[in-house]
């Protein structure tokens, strides 16, 4: 009987062995770092890109992978917005700024070898203005939002911006606006969504273009070779790049890592160089470890709370303006992002464009008994119901939106609202918060090109219908006289009026403006994240030990 | 044998019907449609509407499900929204890679799980009992996700024994040629080892964690079945016989035992094909359930239809071979 218990016990052992072994196969294959080529460059990106046919995609995982395959007209000096040349060596306006007159760079070949010029450049922008053109691929589901929302519309419509583009010589193209279009290279710059592909790529791979199965072709630092879907995204040194001696590396491998948690280990096992999109909560995790440094990377975006007018009690400004009053703006930076990763300030724009801010504009002071009593002379002593609605995603300005949401709603309470919190699934939260139906919702805007963009696409009609299509005249009159000018003074007279305004009625109040945190190995240098995360990699590179 | 498999071959299509149409309505009631997901937060809803129009998405749901019915039934599962590649081939590439998790995976929890839940019915109420049932319902009890990024912090980050993530490293992918597509069998019938460590070696944390719950399912499942086993009158005829114990129980217990565990581990695998969600978020592991959750969030219907088909077809595969199996088990189970 003895021997049998041993028997099985040694049976026990052996089954756990060889399941462990048969798993693990062994000893783990040394040194994992060792794998991770010193040439190649590894970026842990948070999602993977849907397309990447520029000029089509809103997508922010797009954004920096394209920033690597393609070169814009236009490109900004490293981490700031301001312009410098890229594709385009120079841009000169009419006096009225309606023509506008831009010389290429000479001698440049896509990656294919087609050459690029200005065929090229009209060939990209007829494929984004004009959805009828056979290159538009929108009978595929191609949208051009981006297009759409920066140029106000597409050939043949009233709003569209652009009137005619013209090539007035092998390295001269001319864009003709309706009205005077002081922003048009700003536009162009497109933070990341307006590279220019080889017509020769576009033409030959149809509604394919830029998927996995017909990768997209530019004039930047990276080839794409390989995309694996879910799971990465391979580029090799493109050996013709323009710019001499870039890129550092010989490679980017590009990993979708969806979880931030995984993102970060995927760095401290030293398996990725550096990655973005961190939670602020990590920062601590990042500084604690002595191979890794946080990189803070300045954005152009606004976290705001809603306030729909179309819900009674909130159409009046004073109890707007009370529920401003009785949020704890600043305990909520401090609570759930960190005072390095975050700021209020009661601008809708961002520190970035603190150029075009009012000095009379400050944060709403949070005063709970002064809300309460805001509100009852409004004719609400007793408060009233109220939803609030958060989305269920982490989004660059909330990265936690449900607590967010629950500190808004405590907050709320204590002046005697009764906050109901809600969310739904995320293309439903678009969806229903298009169509009107939230009462106050956490909202966010990622992208700005310039104070007017974030006014204009936020506070115009058709940009309204989360507020139940409510506007401002005055709002919608400084913005028409903004967009005639190219006068730094006269832009910051009327957008600093319009920052007064705004922050007045109260209907998107803003709460933060958030940096996003990213993390990289020690070892590596030249990582410039740009304000709108579409950077280029071509100056990075890994220090030798 | 011939006759019965013909039928549930056969009945293969009633099921897939049913499954396709509970998905389909489900995916069309739900708000939201691929429209708001292409056009982001900037959209208008005539973009949304036009953009439905050129999707075919604005043609009354019974034509859209019944033209889905006849794609199907050619063989077509569609081209995604999103990516705008087949359907099919999306399939195919991550197939392997859900294979080869999953059975490592269930690999872990047969081959500790069984044995474990023999132990522990042989030996009730013994320590070795308790240890096993308090192990299993620990196993059960903990959250994937969390003990996946636990594992990965200790074992990853801290000891760095393990990769955190991936299925091989970047550095060695490019010398791994595919026959199969799983990468430890590739690994293996080209020899080449240092890639077989490599690949074994990132699916020990993966399998681990999605091996967890399984692995104490087929333990309680096991000692159960065995317990019942043991009571029976040819258990005490076999042990008044004389019959050495290890025979009793491996001959004798063991195999009418096992009938209820291949049940319990067919479902789990054909479960866990297309819902290893969390450990393939936490890993990075390029699997189907990822890819389908992503689908759905993405509203991308071809997605969605055509994964909902083909994880269809592999449970009524995986059944289909747990039924065969019992008549292997017990030759008293016969089917005409």
């Amino acid at each position: 009987m003895r021997m049998q218990r041993t028997g099985w016990m040694w049976l026990g052992a052996l089954c756990v062995a060889l399941a462990v072994l048969g798993v693990s196969g062994g000893l783990p294959s040394g040194s994992l770092q060792a794998q991770n080529a010193r040439g190649t460059l590894v970026y842990g990106l948070g999602g993977e890109p849907k397309l990447l046919d520029t000029g089509d995609s809103s997508d922010n995982n797009a954004s920096i992978v394209q920033a690597q395959i393609y070169n814009s007209l236009v490109g900004y000096k490293p981490g700031t917005l301001d312009l410098v040349p890229d594709l385009a060596v120079s841009w000169v306006p009419s006096e009225n700024y309606t023509v506008w007159t831009f010389q290429l760079r000479r001698g440049l070949r896509f990656q294919d070898g087609t050459p690029f010029n200005a065929d090229a450049v009209k060939f990209n922008v007829e494929r984004w203005w004009d959805l009828q053109s056979p290159y538009s691929f929108a009978n595929a589901g191609r949208t051009h939002v981006t297009w759409r929302v920066n140029m106000g519309g597409f050939k043949g419509q009233p709003s569209s911006v652009l009137k005619d583009v013209v090539v007035t010589g092998p390295y001269t193209i001319r864009f003709i606006t309706q009205s005077p279009f002081p922003n048009l290279p700003g536009v162009l710059a497109g933070d990341g969504h307006f590279g220019i592909a080889s017509p020769t790529a576009v033409q030959a791979d149809g509604p394919k273009y830029g998927s996995p199965s017909a990768l997209p072709v530019g004039t930047g630092p990276f080839i794409a070779k390989s995309w694996t879907p879910g799971d990465r995204i391979v580029l090799v040194k493109n050996p013709g790049y323009w710019k001499r001696g870039l890129p550092k590396s010989d490679g980017l491998v590009i990993k979708f890592i969806s979880d931030p948690a995984a993102q970060l280990a995927d760095v401290q096992a030293g398996t990725v160089d550096f990655t973005a999109d961190l939670l602020p909560e990590q920062l601590k995790i990042i500084q604690a470890d002595p191979q890794l440094r946080p990189v803070f990377a300045p954005t152009t975006n606004v976290g705001f709370l809603n306030l729909n007018p179309a819900y009674a009690p909130l159409s009046k400004p004073e109890v707007r303006r009370a529920v401003a009053t009785a949020i704890d703006q600043q305990g909520i930076v401090d609570a759930f992002f960190g005072r390095q990763l975050a700021v209020t300030n009661g601008h809708f724009t961002p520190p970035v464009m603190s150029w075009a801010w009012s000095p009379k504009v400050t944060s709403y002071p949070y005063d709970p008994a002064k809300a309460k009593q805001m509100l009852a002379e409004a004719g609400y002593p007793n408060g009233f119901d109220l939803d609030l609605w958060y989305m269920p995603v982490p989004r660059p300005y909330f990265p936690t939106p449900r607590q967010v949401a629950e500190a808004i709603g405590a907050n709320l309470s204590a002046i005697g609202l009764r906050v109901h919190l809600k969310t739904e699934d995320w293309a439903a939260y678009l969806a229903d918060g298009e169509k009107g139906q939230f009462q106050a919702a956490l909202y966010g805007t990622v992208e700005s090109l310039d104070p007017g963009y974030a006014y204009f696409v936020r506070f115009t009609p058709g940009s309204t219908h989360d507020l139940g299509g409510w506007t401002d005249p005055k709002v919608l009159q400084l913005l028409n006289e903004a967009q005639q000018t190219g006068d730094r003074a006269v832009l910051t007279r009327d957008y600093s009026q319009i920052d007064e305004i705004v922050f007045g009625d109260a209907v998107r109040i803003p709460l933060v403006h958030t940096k996003l945190l990213a993390a990289a190995h020690r070892g590596l240098v030249g990582w410039v994240p740009s304000p709108f995360g579409s950077e280029s990699f071509e100056d990075i590179s890994k220090a030798t030990p | 044998m011939t006759g019965y498999l013909v039928k549930r071959i056969l009945g293969v299509v009633p099921v897939l019907c049913g499954v396709t149409l509970l998905v389909f309505t489900a995916l069309h009631l739900i708000p939201g449609g691929p429209e708001v997901v292409l056009l982001g937060e900037q959209g208008t809803p005539e973009e949304a509407q036009a953009l439905r129009a050129r999707l075919a998405l604005d043609r009354p749901l019974p034509v859209q499900y019944l033209a889905f019915l006849g794609q199907v039934a050619r063989g077509d599962l569609g081209t995604s929204i999103m990516s705008r590649l087949p359907v099919a081939a999306q399939i195919a590439a991550r197939w392997p890679a859900s294979l080869e998790l999953v059975a490592a995976a269930i690999a872990l929890a047969v081959g500790v799980g069984v044995p474990a839940g023999i132990v522990a019915g042989v030996r009730r109420n013994s320590i070795w009992d308790s240890a096993a049932m308090a192990g299993s319902l620990l196993g059960i009890s903990i959250p994937v996700f969390w003990l996946g990024l636990l594992l990965v912090y200790l074992f990853a980050v801290d000891l760095r024994w393990l990769p955190p993530g991936d299925q091989i490293s970047t550095a060695l992918a490019s010398t791994l040629r595919p026959v199969t597509g799983v990468y430890l069998v590739d690994a293996a019938v080209r020899g080449n080892w240092p890639a077989a460590a490599d690949v074994a070696a990132h699916l020990a944390l993966p399998a681990v964690t999605l091996g967890t719950i399984p692995l104490a399912v087929v333990a309680r499942m096991t000692r159960g079945a065995m317990l019942e086993a043991l009571s029976q009158d040819y258990v005490q005829t076999a042990r008044a016989k004389g019959l050495r114990e290890r025979t009793v129980i491996l001959r004798h217990t063991l195999k009418n035992a096992l009938l209820p565990v291949v049940t319990v581990v067919g479902l789990q695998f054909g479960t866990l094909l297309g819902g290893a969600i969390l450990t393939e978020t936490v890993f990075s592991w390029p699997g189907l359930g990822l890819w389908l959750y992503q689908g759905i969030l993405n509203r991308d219907y071809p997605v969605v239809e055509g994964g909902a088909v083909v994880i269809a077809l592999t449970f009524v595969a995986i059944n289909l071979l747990v039924d065969v199996s019992y008549a292997l088990l017990d030759p008293r189970i016969q089917y005409g």
